[in-house]
Order: C-alpha cells, then structure tokens, then sequence
C-alpha cells in the first residue's frame, strides 16, 4: 500500500466514512479519522521518489501521478498538520452539530492537497485544486449564518484563481500539446513570448489567490476568521502553502525559460514585500485575535512569495524553511487561539485578559510561536529571517530588504498585543473559573512550538529536505551544516552557539534572582498595585487594551485608508448598476426583439465592407 | 575537544567590565544633568551603589512567573548582545563569540530584551506599564527603519555582514566608516538618540506622566537586575558604535574615550530638548534619518 492510490484512496475512503459513520456510531469516528490521517502520514513518510509512479489516460490527457523530493517536502506538512488539527479538533469540536459534514470536508481538504503535491499533470493538478478549494469553502461556511458572504467572497476569488488556472491549462495544452509536467517543462521554452507570458501571469494569478497575495487577498481575514479553529490551522498552515508549491513551478520550471524572467521576478518581489508590510500594519491594528492571526499569515505569505522570487539559492533556502516553519508556528498560533475559545468562548483582545495563570500551557505556546514569528533568535523564525535577509543583500536588493525588515519589526507590535491582550494584563472575575485545555489539545501544540525550537537550533536538519527539493527546481543550494548557516558572502551563523549563550545566561540570571530570598516570594494579584497613588477599587478596570496602538495610527496618518477591499465593492456596485443598465434591453416584448433583428441586419449591410471587407 | 581558557576568561569578565563602565556612565550622566540644571548632583558611584541596595533588598511579593522572569529574560539579551560583540580590535581576550554571530543577529537580539522586559511588565497588570510599552515599541518601529537602512549601507560597502570584518577595514584614522559614510553614520547616530532613551524620546518612561512606564511595578531584586541590564546594554550600543563607525579602539583607555564621546551626544542633546510625543518621535525617525539612511545605501549602491 506504499503508494499514491494509497494515500489517495484511504484518505477520501475516510472522508466518505467519517461522514456516515457520524450517523451511525460517532464515537468511532474520532478514532478512525485520527488513524487514517496517521497511516497516509507514514504512507508519506516511506514514499519512494519516483516521479511517474502512476499513468493512466483520461480522453486525450495522459494523467501521471508521482513523487518528486519538492512535492514530499509539502506532503509531510500537510502530513503532520493534517495529523495535529485532527487530533486538536477531535477535543475543540465536542458536542458542535454536524461533525459528519465537518470531518469529511476536512479529510477532502487533506486529500486535495495530497493529490495537487502528488500530480505532475495540469489537469489532476485542477482536479485536485478544486477539491480542495470547494471542501475548505463548505467548512468557512461550517460555522454561522454570517459565515455566508465571507464564504461568498472567498469563492468568487477561489473561482477566479480557478479559472485563471485552467485558462492556463488549456493555453498550454494548446501550444505544447500535453498537460504533463515534464512535456510542459521541456518545450516550454519554444512557445512564443506573448503566450508565455499570459500563460505565467494566470498561472501566477491562480496560485496567488491561494496564497493571499495582495491585490488578491481579501477573502483572507475573513475567511480565517470564520472557520473553526482547527481547520483554521490547518487552512494557514498547509492549504495556504500550496500557493506557494504552484508559484515556485512557475517561477523556476517555466518563468525561467522565459525572456521576460528577470521582470516578473522583481514585480513579484516587490508584490510581495508591499504584502508583507502592508498587512502588517493591518494586522497591527485589528480586535480580534484571530483576524490579527489571518493577517500575520498573510505577511508572513508575502516574505516567503519574495524570498521565492528573488531566485537565489540562499532566498530560496529561505523561502522554503520559512515555509515549512510558518506551517508549524502559525498552526500553533490558530490553536493557543482557538483554546482561548475553546474555554472562553470569546477571541475579542478587548474583552480577553489576564489568561496566564489559568492557561499556562496554551501562554507558553503562544508565547513561543510569538518569538518565532517575529524572528527572535535562537527559535527556527531567526533562521528563516536571517536567511532571507543576507540573499536579498547579496543580490542587490538594498530597499526591498528594508519594506521586508519595516515589516518584520512593525511585527513586534501586533505579536505583543496578541500575547499581552490575551494572557497578560489585569486578571478578571468572569475569567476566574477558565481552566486550561485538555491534554489532547495540548499536545498538538506544543509539539509544533517545540519543533520551532528545534529546528531554530538546528536548521540543517530542515535544510537537508529542502536542498533535495531545490536540486528538483534546477538551483544548487548553499552549503549549511546542522548548525551553521552561511551567506553568499560567507559570514555565518551558528545557532548553536547563540542558543548555549541564552540558554546559559538565562539559566544563571533566572536561578539567581528565584534563590535571592526565595522564602520572601508571595504572589500578589494584579490588582494590588498603585496607580499614581491611587488604589483600585474592586471593579475598576485598569487594563489598557482598547486603541492599544494608536500613537502608531496617529503616526501613520492616512497611510492605510485606502482599501483594496473597497476597491473591490466599488468595482462592484458599479457593475451591477452597469448591467442593471443593460437588463433594460431585454424588456420581454417580442416587438422589441424583433426591432434588435432589424437592426443588427442593417448595421451588418452598413458596415459589412469594413468588418468583413465583404459587400454584401 | 580542547578547552579556550582565553575565551572563557574573556567571556566572564566581559560583562563585569561592562556593567561597571555602564553604571558609571550613568552616574556622570547624572552629574552632568545636575551641573546643567545648577544643581550638585549625586557621586559618581552614586548608581553603583542604588544597585547594590537594590539587590540587598528582600522582595516580599512578585506578580507572577512572567514578571519574575522578565528582567532575566532582559539581562540574558543584554549580556548576550555585548558578548557577540567584538570589544577591542585585534584582541583575543575580548573577541568573546564574535564570530558565530552577525549584525543581523545583534539586531534581533537587541530586540529580544524590550520583548522580554515588555511582556514582563504585561503581567504586572499596570496600566502605566501597558502604555509605555505600547509607546515604547512603536518608537521601535520608528528608529530602527534608519538604523537597518545604516547597517545595509555598510554591509553593502564592504561586503560582510561580520563586525570583525568591518573592524579589519577601518585600519586607519581616515578609514574610519565615519568619514567612509558619513550618511550611514548621520542615520545611525540619530537612531542611536532613539535607542538610549534620553530626551526628546524618552516618553516610553516618561516618569512623571507614566510613573516610567515599563518597570513600574518592578522593586527590590527585580529592578537592580533590570538596571544591572540597562548599564550592560548601554556599554554594548556604545561599544557596537564605535566597532561601526570609530574603528573600534586597540585598548581600553581608547575605547573609554571613543564611548563617552558617544555617549555624551544623547546626552547632551537630551538635556536641551523637550520630549516629543510618541507619533512625532516615530514622524521623526521617518524623516530625516531615513533620508540619510537611503541617501546612504544609493552612494554605495550606485
């Protein structure tokens, strides 16, 4: 059963079950969902490389299905994320309706990702996209009523990726006469220049939308917002990572063969960077926890569309760590999150605080995903930063490092208002009885935090994976040990070093100031403090979260009132007062139509010579 | 493996002699404040010594395991930032850990303190220090964008992005990088007046509106560690500086003079000026210091 039809076929085989299995004996369920995610795990772990394991015709296609060290690199995410959200929600999801619907669109989704990383055609590559697109719109849905024009928004983006994909599709079936990736590949080069140049531009379109890339982000926040927690995870973790699967194709399988490379190169770059920085500020001023959460990925999506678009092996080093490392820590971020609801039932910073003490596990998960987000050492987010810093300084990108760099530091904003809203802060009454989450929640968690960690020290063993999937783009990538990193000009870094030096001093400090008097030690509540001399009444609400950055607004001025989204509904609106214009033509009156004969007749004799060149 | 005693020697007196330099900077900072005001001033030692007494004071209370590690999450960034750092030219007594580090890395790192201190002071549930943090990253935002902008210049220039390197092309007094890129340093220099904290952008503490804001709630052990942390930090900016832009010194009567002349330049400047708020200071930085940062990066770049 090593194989694709493996993976394939237990995976939907279960999504198909779970669903009617919820009807009759639910509690099997949880427990047959969790194992089968674990079997095509393993199942990809042991996959042999072979990139047309399976071929087979479909009318005039030739579908091939195989494995490739890129597409393992995405299959093991989406293995382990996969694993971990289902294990999370099998505790975060207890007791919601309709968990029969909820578990087979999840496993869909989880399947459709597996076929897009595992097709080496276009057409199972639609197929599969589609799969996962309508699986991951029925769960955005899933939750309310006002889940539906979220829901709305995504599909019609979803929709126009899509259809920007199979345009794409049948540009190149036309000019190439194949949809396998390898006859793609290899005559791509011999397609003409205006052809190549749409048939990139939609495909880059169709993959962007994927992987919120501005302009084409605005079904984002809100659908990250909407979806239950776990699928949430899994939603910015993995499915948002198929963007990046597509983009990186294009760019160095057929983009490169291409005059106009070196341009869409920049552009993209610089897309990406405009993305990370601008839905940073975005994310700095949000009041949800989650939407911050949505629009964090979205940055973090933009540093790794640069880091691919730049080219270079170290950037592309970068990209992909990122990558991979963006899949664990933000999945870790959605689930402190959704444990916070889980408990509390709210992901409002202006309502949360004060969470440390009763939910200590989650803080400390959060807490780790924060400093690997912002890029602190020694965690894995220092690594994939540094990286991608040094490649845009070797390859003369001087000011696109300083947009990426605003951004990362712009980050520390919104991450400690997260931390700080949520756990930190005053503790209040209401939250007193908020217990912390069970184990099974717990562990999927922490694992991924500590998997940050061990990876910040580490990054060769990430790095291994990723120079094989490299070699597959056709780019040799930089030379790196387990511990060291390396740039262009040949400066390093050592992690290890870096993590004994904090780790000892830490060590030191922390024993130092816990045995100075530690018999004297005694927890006061955050109540007990002065204000200004004043002592705070019982009620009294001293925490400062609402607004928590408006210096920051008031310094940035008008800078973010423009909005694309609005863009988007004035386009809209516009439109449709255009086409309620045009729905006047057809009035229902068969004199009228026949007036239109008439006068389409007339306007053919008229004009017949200049359009066709033909008297008639 | 062999043990480095050399190494190891250097790594634990780095930071003694960097707390001591820090904290008698900050008492002749003192000083010179009161000389200015008209007044007398405390001694010299006069923090050396609120340091101790701090320290030998007993806690009774603390507010909880974030707050307790707080100031030895700041101490640990400072202590860590001054050990990646090359303390004297050619010395290998003091080149400490400089080589399995980089500018990019002291960046981050410097940040890794305020993170530590900032969730700290979160837990202690003051309003005050909530506000002079949410001030005190902002300003971050601000002064770091002409401070990177410095940086990649002279990464760019010279191709490294390692201190050592930058310190072996300074070899002569006009080599020195603050005649080499004067913009950088012009850009540098005003990031720097941000980073030190003194006036006019020193609102994150603002001890009369805010009660200082961040550490408020800190006493006793918690606050001397905090202030050991602060002395060391200081030493490690000025010392990083003048590896930058000074050619770093040869011995330790140099490098005392090279760090109180930059030191004296936040300083004094401080003392004269009033404080700006928060979205002026971030304002600031975007003005002028950026445009140096990125007239700057074009001389070298182009």
């Amino acid at each position: 059963m090593i194989s694709i039809i493996g993976i394939l076929g237990i995976t939907f085989a279960t999504a198909v079950l779970s669903f009617l299995l919820h009807h009759l004996i639910p509690k099997l369920r949880n427990i047959i969902v969790i194992l089968a995610v674990a079997i095509t795990g393993y199942i990809v772990w042991q996959l042999p490389a072979n990139p047309t394991e399976i071929t087979f015709a479909l009318g005039d296609f030739n579908i091939v299905w195989g494995s490739t060290a890129y597409s393992q690199l995405f299959a093991l995410l989406i293995a382990v994320l996969g694993f971990f959200t289902l294990l999370y929600s099998s505790e975060f999801m207890k007791g919601r309706k309709r968990l029969g619907y909820f578990y087979m669109n999840f496993l869909f989704a989880i399947g459709g990702m597996y076929g897009i990383v595992y097709s080496q055609d276009l057409v199972s590559l639609f197929f599969f996209w589609e799969i996962m697109t309508w699986s991951s719109f029925m769960l955005v849905i899933y939750s309310s009523k006002k889940a539906q024009p979220i829901g709305l928004k995504y599909f019609v983006f979803s929709a126009i990726g899509a259809y920007s994909i199979l345009i794409a599709l049948l540009l190149l079936y036309v000019n190439v006469g194949s949809v396998e990736f390898s006859k793609i590949f290899t005559s791509f080069g011999n397609i003409s220049f205006a052809v190549q140049l749409s048939i990139v531009i939609l495909l880059l379109i169709g993959f962007g939308v994927k992987s919120a890339v501005m302009p084409l982000h605005v079904w984002a926040p809100g659908a990250y917002t909407i979806s239950p927690s776990p699928f949430t995870a899994l939603f910015s973790g993995a499915l948002s990572k198929m963007g990046v699967l597509g983009i990186g194709l294009v760019l160095f399988k057929l983009a490169a063969q291409s005059g106009f490379y070196i341009y869409v190169k920049e552009i993209l770059a610089w897309i990406g960077a405009i993305t990370a920085l601008l839905a940073t500020f975005y994310a700095i001023f949000q009041t949800d926890a989650k939407k911050l959460l949505a629009y964090s990925s979205i940055a973090q999506l933009g540093y790794i569309i640069t880091g691919l678009a730049i080219g270079t092996p170290l950037s592309i080093m970068a990209a992909l760590f990122l990558t991979i490392l963006h899949g664990a820590f933000k999945a870790a971020l959605f689930m402190a999150t959704g444990a916070v609801f889980y408990r509390t039932g709210s992901t409002d910073m202006n309502e949360l605080t004060g969470l440390i003490r009763k939910m200590p596990y989650t803080f400390l998960t959060a807490l780790m995903g924060i400093i690997a987000v912002s890029g602190v050492p020694p965690l894995g987010g220092f690594a994939g930063k540094w990286m991608l810093y040094q490649s845009l300084i070797n390859s003369e990108h001087y000011f696109l490092v300083i947009v990426i760099f605003a951004s990362s530091t712009a980050a520390f904003l919104y991450l400690y208002r997260f931390i700080f809203s949520l756990f930190l802060g005053q503790e209040e009454k209401e939250y007193d009885d908020v217990k912390e989450v069970p184990w099974i929640m717990r562990i999927p968690m922490l694992t991924l935090v500590i998997f940050t960690l061990v990876v910040g020290v580490m990054p060769g063993l990430l790095l291994e994976p990723i120079s094989s999937a490299m070699a597959y783009l056709g780019v040799q990538s930089l030379g790196f040990e387990t511990t060291v990193v390396v740039n262009g000009w040949g400066n390093q870094i050592d992690m290890f070093t870096i993590m004994n030096s904090i780790g000892v001093l830490f060590v030191i400090a922390a024993s130092f100031i816990t045995i100075k008097g530690f018999k004297n030690g005694r927890y006061v509540t955050t109540k007990d403090i002065h204000t200004s001399g004043e002592v705070p009444t019982e009620n009294e609400n001293l925490t400062y979260a609402v607004d928590f950055y408006k210096p920051f607004e008031r310094a940035l001025g008008g800078v973010l009132k423009p909005s694309i989204d609005r863009f988007y509904k004035t386009t809209a609106a516009t439109l449709e007062e255009l086409f309620d214009h045009l729905r006047y033509i057809y009035t229902g009156n068969g004199q009228t139509y026949a007036m239109y004969v008439v006068l389409f007749l007339v306007i053919l004799i008229v004009f017949s010579e200049m359009i066709f060149g033909v008297k008639l | 493996m062999e043990i480095n005693w050399i190494k190891i020697i250097g790594l634990i007196i780095t930071p003694i002699i960097a707390f001591f330099t820090g904290t008698l900077y900050g008492g002749s900072a003192r000083n010179i404040t009161a000389r200015i005001q008209n007044r007398y001033g405390p001694p010299i030692w006069q923090n050396l010594f609120d340091i101790m007494k701090l320290y030998s004071k007993s806690s009774t209370i603390h507010h909880g395991v974030m707050q307790h590690l707080g100031a030895v999450w700041a101490i640990t960034a400072s202590t860590t930032t001054l050990l990646f750092i090359p303390i004297l030219r050619d010395s290998e007594l003091f080149v400490n850990l400089s080589f399995d580090g980089d500018l990019i890395f002291l960046l981050y790192i410097m940040v890794f303190g305020s993170l530590g201190m900032a969730l700290g002071a979160g837990q202690t549930g003051n309003p005050n220090s909530a506000i002079g943090v949410s001030r005190g990253l902002t300003q971050l935002v601000g002064y770091k964008v002409p401070f990177i902008m410095a940086l990649v210049a002279l990464m760019i220039q010279f191709k490294t992005t390692n201190l050592n390197d930058l310190l072996a092309v300074q070899d002569s007094f006009l080599n020195w990088n603050i005649f080499q890129s004067p913009f950088a340093f012009l850009a540098a220099i005003l990031a720097f007046l941000g980073m030190m904290g003194y006036k006019p952008f020193d609102i994150v503490f603002a001890p009369a509106e805010i009660a200082s804001g961040p550490p408020s709630e800190f006493g006793g052990k918690y606050l001397g560690m905090m202030q050991t942390s602060r002395s060391i930090f200081t030493f490690a900016k000025l010392v990083l500086f003048t590896d930058l832009f000074l050619g770093g010194a040869e011995n330790f009567f140099i490098l005392i003079i090279k760090t109180y002349l930059l030191y004296m330049i936040p300083l004094l400047i401080g003392i004269v000026n009033p404080r700006f708020r928060t979205e002026q200071s971030v304002r600031f930085f975007w003005k002028w210091p950026t445009a140096f940062g990125i007239i700057a990066i074009l001389i070298v770049a182009y």
